[in-house]
Parts: C-alpha cells; sequence; structure tokens
C-alpha cells in the first residue's frame, strides 16, 4: 500500500493489518507465532500458511535495537570550556535528548512483553515495569502505548486469575490506572482520541470484570496432609523463601501459628542478610545497638531500600545496542561481522551484555 | 552400574541407580556409615515415604542427577522464587497433599534441591495475598481473639510506616 511519511520524503514503512489496526512489519518480526496469531486477521488459511512459513524461516528472539548516544555534539560543559566531560551530569542531558528517538510501545511489542506476562520468570519483572508505568507516567504515555499497555494489563489479570497468586499486584495495578484514569480522564475531556479511551474503558471493564471473578480453590479438606499437618520445621522453610516483609506480615496475620514464626529471629536476620550488603547491617546494628532483628530490618530498609531480583531480566548488548531477553539471547551484529568478532577476541563476552532493570528501562524512553 | 532398593512405607520395592539414590543425604550417610556392600542384596526401608511419592522423588533424582551439587552454606538463603525451572514446575504442578508429602519426604530424606523446589512452590502460593487469602489457600482457620488480632495488625503497621 503507498504511504506517505510525516515529513513526505523518506520511503515510510512497510505496513500490515492487525486486528489492533495497523502495525508497522518491522515490529512484527520477530513476534512469536501466538502473538502473530493474535494480531493478523485475515482467513485462517493465509495464517496457516505464514504461520508454516515462519516456522521454515529462523525464528528470531524478541529484540529491539535502540538509539542511546546523539551522533551531534550537542552536549557541552561549560565549565570546562568546550570540553566534553564524561560526568553523569553531561550524560543525563545526552539522555533525555535522545530518548525522544525510542518508541515505548514498539520496544514492548518488539520484545514480546505481551506473551512473556504468562512465563512465571519473566512476570515479576514485567508487572514491576508495569507499576511504575502506571504510578508515575501514565499520562506521558502515547495513545498507542496506552494501549499496549491496556493490552498487557488484561493478559496480567487473565495470568493471575489462571495462577490465582500474586493477587495482591494485580490489585494495585487495577487501582493506579482507576485513579489514574478517573483523575485525568473522564471527569474532563478526556486527552486524545475519545474512541481510544472508549477502549481503554472497555479493556478497564473487562479487567475488573476478571479481577472480580477470581476466587482462590481451597484444598479438599478430605485430603491429607494438610498445611496444618506440617511440621513447624518445615513451615518455617516456607516462610524464609519470602522476600517481600508484606507476605511475612500477611502471612503472620493469617493465623496464631503463622504469627508464632514469623516473630523468629532468624526469618527477620535472613530477610535482611539478603536484602542488604553485610556493611549496610553492621552500620544498621552500630547505630541501634540491642535491638531485634525485625526493627534493624526496618531501619535499614528506611535508609537502603529494598533490593529487586527477578529471574529473567532484559538486558543491552553494548555492540548493537539491542535490548533482550537474557535467556533468549538476540542476533547481534558480532556474530555476522568476522571483524568485529576479531576485535572482541579477548573481551569476555558476558561483560558486554549489561542488566536493565525496570526503571532502567523506562530511562531509554521520553515519557 | 551398582543399584540400590528402596522399599516404600506400602511395602513396594524401588531399584534405583546407588548415585541418585545418593542425592538424598539420608540415604547417603546411611550407606557410607554401614559400609554396605555393593553386591548385598539389602532393601532399605524407607518407613516416612508411601510408594507413589517415592516414585515422585525418584522421577525427580533421575531428572536432576547431574546438576552440580547445591552451594552449602545456609546463611544468605537465595529467596528468588519464580526461578523454578519449568520441568521441574511442571513436575510441581499436583494437588496440595501430594506437595506436602514432597516436602515431608525431602525433608525427611534431606533432598536439598527438592525441598527447595518445593517450599518455593508454597511460598509462591502466599505472595502477594491478603491473610484472608492466605488463610482461604492453606485452608486455615482464623485463631485470633480479635485483640490478638489487632495486636498483629498493630504491630506489622509500624513496621511498614514509611
Amino acid at each position: 500500500m503507498p504511504f506517505i511519511s510525516k515529513d513526505w520524503r523518506s520511503p515510510g514503512e512497510e505496513w500490515v493489518k492487525t486486528v489492533e489496526g495497523w502495525e508497522k512489519k518491522k515490529i512484527l518480526e520477530c513476534a512469536n507465532n501466538k502473538t502473530l496469531s493474535l494480531l493478523l486477521r485475515g482467513d485462517k488459511d493465509v495464517l496457516d500458511k505464514k504461520e508454516k512459513d515462519k516456522k521454515k524461516e529462523n525464528v528470531i528472539q524478541p529484540h529491539c535495537r535502540i538509539t542511546l548516544k546523539c551522533t551531534r555534539e550537542l552536549v557541552v560543559d561549560d565549565r570546562s570550556k568546550g570540553q566534553r566531560v564524561k560526568g553523569s551530569n553531561s550524560r543525563k542531558i545526552q539522555m533525555n535528548l535522545i530518548a525522544g528517538f525510542n518508541g515505548l510501545s514498539d520496544a514492548l511489542k518488539r520484545l514480546d512483553f505481551l506473551s512473556a506476562v504468562h512465563d512465571r520468570r519473566r512476570f515479576n519483572y514485567i508487572v514491576r515495569l508495569l507499576d511504575l508505568l502506571v504510578s508515575h507516567r501514565m499520562g506521558g504515555l502515547s495513545g498507542c502505548a496506552q494501549r499496549v499497555l491496556f493490552n498487557m494489563l488484561e493478559e496480567v489479570a487473565l495470568e493471575v486469575s489462571l495462577s490465582q497468586q500474586q493477587t495482591g499486584k494485580l490489585r494495585r495495578l487495577i487501582e493506579r490506572v482507576r485513579a489514574f484514569s478517573a483523575g485525568c480522564c473522564w471527569g474532563g475531556r478526556p486527552l486524545g482520541s475519545v474512541v481510544l479511551w472508549e477502549k481503554h474503558k472497555a479493556a478497564l471493564e473487562r479487567i475488573l470484570q476478571i479481577a472480580s471473578s477470581i476466587t482462590i480453590t481451597q484444598p479438599d479438606e478430605e485430603q491429607q496432609p494438610q498445611w496444618s499437618d506440617l511440621p513447624t520445621e518445615c513451615r518455617r522453610e516456607v516462610l524464609l523463601r519470602l522476600s517481600d516483609p508484606r507476605d511475612i506480615e500477611a502471612s503472620s496475620e493469617a493465623c496464631e501459628h503463622l504469627a508464632i514464626l514469623a516473630q523468629e529471629q532468624r526469618i527477620w536476620r535472613e530477610l535482611a542478610q539478603y536484602h542488604f550488603t553485610p556493611q549496610q547491617i553492621t552500620t544498621t546494628r552500630q547505630h541501634n545497638p540491642g535491638k531485634d532483628w525485625k526493627t534493624i530490618f526496618t531501619i535499614a530498609r528506611r535508609s537502603f531500600g529494598l533490593r529487586e531480583e527477578y529471574a529473567e531480566i532484559i538486558q543491552l548488548c553494548r555492540n548493537c545496542r539491542c535490548l533482550f531477553w537474557r535467556s533468549l539471547g538476540h542476533p547481534c551484529i558480532v556474530d555476522q561481522d568476522p571483524a568485529f568478532q576479531k576485535k572482541l577476541a579477548d573481551v569476555d563476552r558476558a561483560s558486554l551484555h549489561v542488566p536493565i532493570p525496570p526503571q532502567t528501562f523506562l530511562k531509554f524512553f521520553s515519557l | 552400574m551398582p543399584n540400590i532398593k528402596l522399599q516404600s512405607s506400602d511395602g513396594e520395592v524401588f531399584e534405583v541407580d546407588v548415585d541418585i539414590a545418593k542425592c538424598s543425604v539420608t540415604i547417603k550417610t546411611m550407606l557410607e556409615d554401614l559400609g554396605m556392600d555393593e553386591d548385598e542384596e539389602e532393601v532399605v526401608p524407607l518407613p516416612n515415604v508411601n510408594s507413589a511419592i517415592l516414585r515422585k522423588v525418584i522421577q525427580w533424582a533421575t531428572y536432576h542427577k547431574d546438576d552440580p551439587p547445591p552451594p552449602e552454606d545456609d546463611e544468605n538463603k537465595d529467596k528468588r522464587t519464580d526461578d523454578i525451572s519449568s520441568w521441574d514446575a511442571d513436575f510441581l504442578k499436583v494437588d496440595q497433599g501430594t506437595l506436602y508429602e514432597l516436602i515431608l519426604a525431602a525433608n525427611y530424606l534431606d533432598i536439598k534441591g527438592l525441598l527447595e523446589v518445593t517450599c518455593k512452590t508454597v511460598a509462591n502460593m502466599i505472595k502477594g495475598k491478603t491473610p484472608e487469602e492466605v488463610r482461604k489457600t492453606f485452608n486455615i482457620k482464623n485463631d485470633f481473639s480479635p485483640s490478638e488480632e489487632e495486636q498483629v495488625r498493630k504491630e506489622n503497621e509500624w513496621c511498614e510506616e514509611k
């Protein structure tokens, strides 16, 4: 289909019609079959043929190239008389200038966030990212990114209702989205496209419906053994694997036995040792002599914050400036270019990949 | 490969590779302490594990026989619970009763890896839930008196305030 780009000069993009409207072909490049079948509309035969073709080709891992460096020398530090300083200050300005080139919605689609929601290992990363987005950045998102966000939220709701886990996180997300939509858009005139907002509203309705219908199935009472039949040492083992203090507190409010367990020093000591460095703990203990571990943990948490850890995380390849999921890898320019390979012969490959926590991920985009 | 015979509580005998059976520290120390001869036709009784669970435990141990040994130190445990491998996740798609029996067996036989992954699975059932939801999940009764409940909540509130 003929297409004239915004500036009337460039050849423009190739577009494909999908259920969710027109989509750039390059974004669909690394979507997996499931996402493709969701997105592409048209008769099934065509789809099946496409899927077969797709299987014949090499499957491309979800990845997304981004712009990190500006080619123009825009950032000059005045104090150093025109010399560029590699300080954090100048870097920051650069980041903000560049961020405009990267589209969040494209990245979310290319990195296959939508189907990744159903992967246990990636779920937490995505939920944290969504949390950051809906809590602080919702207003700055483009209409397209908002649509992707609502789609992801719906997938999260489905996943939570299926697994009956992490209900609290879903509730929190919904609360935030509702607060945002109520405050900013539907009270007065909606920002952006009215049609789009109608769709968001419908999506939110569906999400609420899913969330309200989640009921936790109780285990069969006849069945042996039950949770309460487990010896204390086994139940303690379970509590020791909770990394969020809120989960320990919720269990302590559930029944007396768990409340007694949650008071044990060992639970809070190991929690502190997990979240803070030995040095941070020593300092906190020196400043608060004679305090129990729960208090030490609470004080240290206020000063140092909690540690975040994900089973699966987005990484950035420093060679090709490509974002990708750690376990899936990405098609790297290094593998295609022998000259590059020679140059990197004595460099540790692992050091070229930088883990990108959710907060950093969002910094690549202008929001 | 030398084999060893394990007998479950209900009398079924399983013949297992010694290397696989040794992932259980209980069996390993027993073999070392007793100095069991390899050609001996001795049967090891495991009175705390029934045949259904023992079969599952052996299945798990066979799959994980080439895993690197778990780190020794008990301190600073890994608290990630979302890194359960897909094989383990499928293996543990069982009802709660079986899951608890596996925990008990892993605890009794002292199989660190199995205890780890089963406890993680149960921990995931707690994560992000309200006390009421935790009660429902585990079918436990709220045995607090109203004043006790208030007290626990107050203690926790103090922790939460920033």
